[in-house]
């Protein structure tokens, strides 16, 4: 079957890749995005939708800033509303060595911008006062909010739509090859398990875990880690907090929704890999993640748990993201792996357009080329 | 088969002596073993909550302990009232959740 | 937690549900050498068909037929030596099978290197303009008013949907000295008729039945077939429904000869859907069995489903009723003795054929009512947009076209556009008609999926898991990079 040719195939429909899609396509590009399932329903449409600057790496503040702002911002320039809320966030210590944390993280990142202070106990049961009372030391953010990540894929789906791009869900692909440099100017053309063959000169890798595997189809070797991440959502409950609150370790996210469900996060792992998906939870880890949350907001006592899930994260092997050309391969670029991935996707796909379309790309970039190992490419000829 | 006035069925069992039970303050009598829900159907108070979204009334359904219409307030609790026995002193209030918009 | 508590948590095989196939596999296997747990958030074995009466209430003269079943059930039980845990909800089921359970007492688990799902069915209602009124009730719920709390569901109350609890419900509440205003029956005389011949196996039940119908009409009350409710409102009375005819595809003639009705309880239901929470977990193989009331796991005669020690037996795995239930458990039982080594393959043939021909019997009767209460895919085709069709979270038919039309493709992402399923009922009585929905857009049931199996199976208070503890209690794994 003779397949359509596109100026750019963006392989993976999560917030990266639809994204980056959704800038080629307004700028013009003939685009193409095509994922195994539906779009933005892996980690993109089950993540916790937190749009905070305490847990971000330090060195992703200014994006995780910018993307926020546009998940706030997504009536207007996405054309659909996702959930986003601006409130403030705290990341709250109960112990000494936590408070040390707090202190740390809130001095790290103000260096890149965040505008953090570290506030006494009783400001912090102030601005949240459903806080348990042992808190000992907080800090604070008035910019920080959240997002409903299910409502994603539908609004993705119809700016893509919008903007004139192709869209194939349910379309494994199973190979991608390398057009030798001719005439037709290169390019890549891509297998897929439905039969259809699809060329395009330009190719984006953004399949999140399952980037490893892509980018052994055009033979690069960068080793990703895969993250189970445990969420757990109550029913809808009265409103008993009105922040966004973290704890210093990290282990936390917390916020209640206004349809007063609440969303317990924080990256307590389950079981699964990247073949099987997510599998399971476990129970000790669900237990620590309530109780946790149940120790930071009290009133949480009397809600019940309505749905438990898992969710894939990426992670690279200095935990910072991959987001540009693809080393040794003209025309491929790649993005993903990003921590608080879904905070930023919206810049960071905007970012990724502008390098392809040409343009002086408005932040730097992470270049893939520092990951690529020495290693045999994982060559599993479809991530399904 | 001969039915008591509120529509308990006479016949075919023993019921224990009354308990008193309140709902939203409201005080009540009931049985033994019966579950709360039935006991405040059987009393004529068939709205046990307000829906969160439309903010229409609800009561029991499947009475199974599936739906979740039936959901109440049980001393700090959210239970589904179909679940939950009848006992002497128990206290309930709607299940309607405060402080959202409808 | 002791070495004796510990031990006491491992079993042989963990039975979930102690209505007739649970108890019927519990015993089965428990009798020929294996350790069973029983789990069931009941306070005693029954299920719903079999449900035991309630605490507090001493029956008066002899029991019905299906209480005298149901004792003899829990007598059996009794005897045996099934360790049961009642008043425990199960939340969660692991791939290891570990099940997690909550009591009033707080959190409990067991593990074992097998386990069966017998939770049964739950009641399919298809919606219709007001079935969330207070006093709008399901048939299987009226059942159990009358049945299990020997209550009226109303002075008058009017009957309706498809399947034989009609008459059971309709005759009960004459019996015990309540009014029909009337029996409304998707079905046709025509559709009774056929399944005669399936009833000659069990003549008592045929007999029983026969019964209702008889009384129905001494009493006069109107049997309404091929009619089904077009809408309930709020009264001053009561409720005010309104019935219509419908065609061969259960789909309302419109305009065509509508009727008010004053009652103050509509009792309705359009047959069971099995419970597949547990089977779904475990990703096991799925077909869509209309005929059997939807979705089930495929299994094979014993009950072992395409995960290696999970069985199904009951009403979960397809609706065939509470006698081949029973009978289907103790097939299931002594299939798990069997794969665990207790019993050889000549025992097992020996033991299981005669129960195989009982439980056949039982089917052949069974099969034919499920016939009666498979719902017709023009029952959903008809529900009017503004219906709600997810009664946790509102949301209406209008919305769930809205979000297909814009690309929504399986009911997954369905949920994901609309809330629809995320509610604390956890999809259980939106979820095959929100399958039925999709499928009349993309072409079948198998295209438009069910609903990610994942615990916890029911709504669970965070204060009942998480129980007493101070904050060292809580295991912190290493903090995350700076």
């Amino acid at each position: 079957m003779t397949g359509l040719s596109f100026d750019t195939a963006v392989i993976g429909a999560g917030v990266m890749g639809a994204s980056t899609a959704l800038h080629l396509a307004r700028a013009g590009m003939r685009t193409v995005i095509i994922d195994r399932g539906a779009i933005c329903r892996e980690a993109s449409g089950v993540n916790a939708g937190t749009l905070t600057l305490h847990m971000t790496r330090a060195a992703l503040i200014p994006y995780a800033m910018a993307g926020r702002q546009r998940w706030i911002d997504a009536p207007i320039w996405l054309g659909a509303d996702v959930g986003g809320r601006a409130v403030e966030g705290m990341s709250v210590a109960f112990t000494p060595a936590e408070a040390e944390m707090v202190e740390q993280r809130a001095k790290s990142r103000r260096e890149q911008g965040a505008p953090i202070e570290v506030i006494s106990p009783a400001r912090a049961r102030a601005v949240e006062p459903g806080l348990n009372e042992r808190v000992i030391l907080a800090a604070y953010s008035e910019i920080d909010g959240y997002a409903s990540a299910y409502l994603t894929g539908r609004a993705y789906r119809a700016a893509l739509v919008a903007a004139g791009a192709e869209i194939r869900e349910a379309t494994a692909v199973v190979g991608v090859d390398r057009a030798a440099i001719d005439r037709t100017g290169g390019g890549f053309t891509i297998r897929t398990a439905t039969g259809e063959v699809i060329r395009a000169r330009r190719l984006v890798l953004a399949g999140g875990v399952w980037l490893e595997q892509m980018l052994g189809w055009i033979d690069v070797t960068i080793p990703v880690k895969c993250l189970i991440n445990q969420l757990i959502v109550t029913e809808r409950v009265r409103p008993v907090m009105r922040t966004v609150l973290g704890v210093a370790s990290g282990l936390l996210s917390l916020k209640q929704f206004e349809n007063g469900t609440v969303l317990i996060g924080g990256g307590w792992q389950g079981i699964g890999d990247t073949v099987r998906g997510g599998v399971e939870a476990i129970p000790d880890n669900l237990m620590g993640n309530m109780r946790l949350a149940r120790y930071t907001i009290p009133a949480l006592a009397q809600a019940r748990i309505a749905r438990i899930w898992l969710g894939l994260e990426s992670e690279t092997s200095d935990a910072l993201p991959m987001i540009g050309a693809v080393p040794g391969v003209p025309d491929a670029y790649v993005i993903g792996c990003v921590h608080s991935g879904y905070t930023s996707g919206p810049y960071m796909g905007e970012l990724l357009a502008e390098l392809i379309l040409g343009k002086a790309t408005s932040m730097p970039l992470f270049d893939p080329a520092r990951l690529v190992t020495g290693g045999a490419p994982v060559r599993s000829g479809s991530v399904a | 088969m001969k039915t008591i006035g509120n529509g308990r069925i006479d016949d075919a069992v023993e019921r224990g002596a009354l308990v008193d039970f309140t709902f939203d303050g409201v005080p009540l009598r009931g049985y033994p073993g019966e579950s709360l829900a039935t006991a405040l159907f059987v009393s004529g108070i068939t709205d046990l909550r307000k829906a969160p979204r439309s903010g229409t009334p609800r009561g029991m359904f499947c009475l199974m302990g599936i739906c979740q219409e039936c959901v109440v307030w049980i001393e700090g609790r959210r239970q589904p009232s179909c679940q939950v026995t009848l006992r002497d002193g128990l206290q309930a209030r709607s299940g309607t959740i405060a402080g959202l918009e409808s | 937690m002791t070495d004796a508590a510990l031990m006491t948590n491992a079993a042989d095989l963990l039975v979930i549900g102690a209505g007739p196939a649970g108890v019927g596999a519990a015993t089965m296997a428990a009798e020929h050498g294996l350790d069973v747990v029983l789990i069931d958030e009941n306070y005693a074995a029954g299920g719903q068909v079999y449900r035991p009466m309630p605490p507090g209430f001493a029956r008066r003269g002899s029991p019905g037929p299906d209480a005298a079943i149901g004792d003899a059930q829990r007598e059996l039980l009794a005897r045996s030596p099934v360790r049961t845990a009642f008043g425990k909800l199960v939340w969660s089921v692991s791939q290891t099978f570990r099940v997690d359970a909550v009591g009033e007492d707080g959190p409990t688990h067991w593990t074992a290197p097998a386990l069966i799902a017998a939770t049964g069915a739950t009641e399919r209602v298809i919606p219709f303009p007001g079935w969330t009124e207070p006093g709008v009730i399901g048939l299987a719920a009226a059942t159990a008013l009358l049945k299990s709390q020997q209550m009226l569901p109303g002075r008058t109350t009017l009957v309706a949907g498809c399947g034989p609890l009609l008459l059971a419900v309709a005759a009960g509440i004459l019996k015990a000295g309540g009014r029909v205003a009337a029996v409304v029956d998707l079905a046709s005389p025509v559709d009774w008729m056929s399944t005669l011949p399936a009833l000659a196996s069990r003549p008592d039940l045929l007999a029983r039945g026969v019964g209702w119908v008889t009384l129905l009409k001494r009493r006069g009350v109107p049997v309404l077939f091929r009619h089904a409710i077009i809408g309930v409102r709020r009264s001053a009375g009561g409720l005010a429904a309104t019935i219509g005819p419908v065609d061969a595809a259960r789909r309302p003639i419109s305009g065509v000869l509508e009727r008010e009705l004053s009652i103050d309880c509509v009792a309705v239901g359009h047959g069971l859907v099995p419970g597949t929470e547990i089977s779904r977990i475990f990703r096991a193989r799925h077909r869509f069995e209309h005929s059997l009331g939807g979705w089930i796991a495929e299994r094979d005669r014993t009950g072992r489903t395409s995960v290696g020690g999970l069985y199904v037996a009951g009403d979960s795995g397809g609706i065939l009723g509470a006698a081949a239930a029973f009978q289907q458990g103790r097939m299931t039982g002594l299939a798990a003795a069997r794969d665990r080594g207790r019993i050889d393959p000549a025992t097992f043939d020996r033991l299981v054929t005669p129960i195989e021909r009982s439980r056949a019997r039982n089917e052949r009767f069974g099969r034919a009512m499920s016939g009666l209460m498979a719902a017709h895919l023009g029952q959903a085709a008809a529900i009017a947009p503004e219906t709600i069709i997810c009664r946790c979270e509102d949301v209406t038919r209008a919305e769930l076209d809205a979000a297909i039309d814009e690309g929504a493709a399986t009911v997954d992402q369905l949920k994901a556009w609309t809330r629809c399923g995320m509610g604390p009922c956890q999809g259980r009585m939106c979820g095959d008609t929100a399958g039925a929905l999709m499928a009349l857009r993309v072409g079948d049931r198998e295209s438009a999926g069910q609903f990610t199996g994942r615990p916890p199976l029911r709504p669970i208070p965070i204060d009942l898991l998480t129980g007493t503890y101070d904050y060292a209690d809580i295991p912190i794994p290493g903090p995350a990079p700076l």
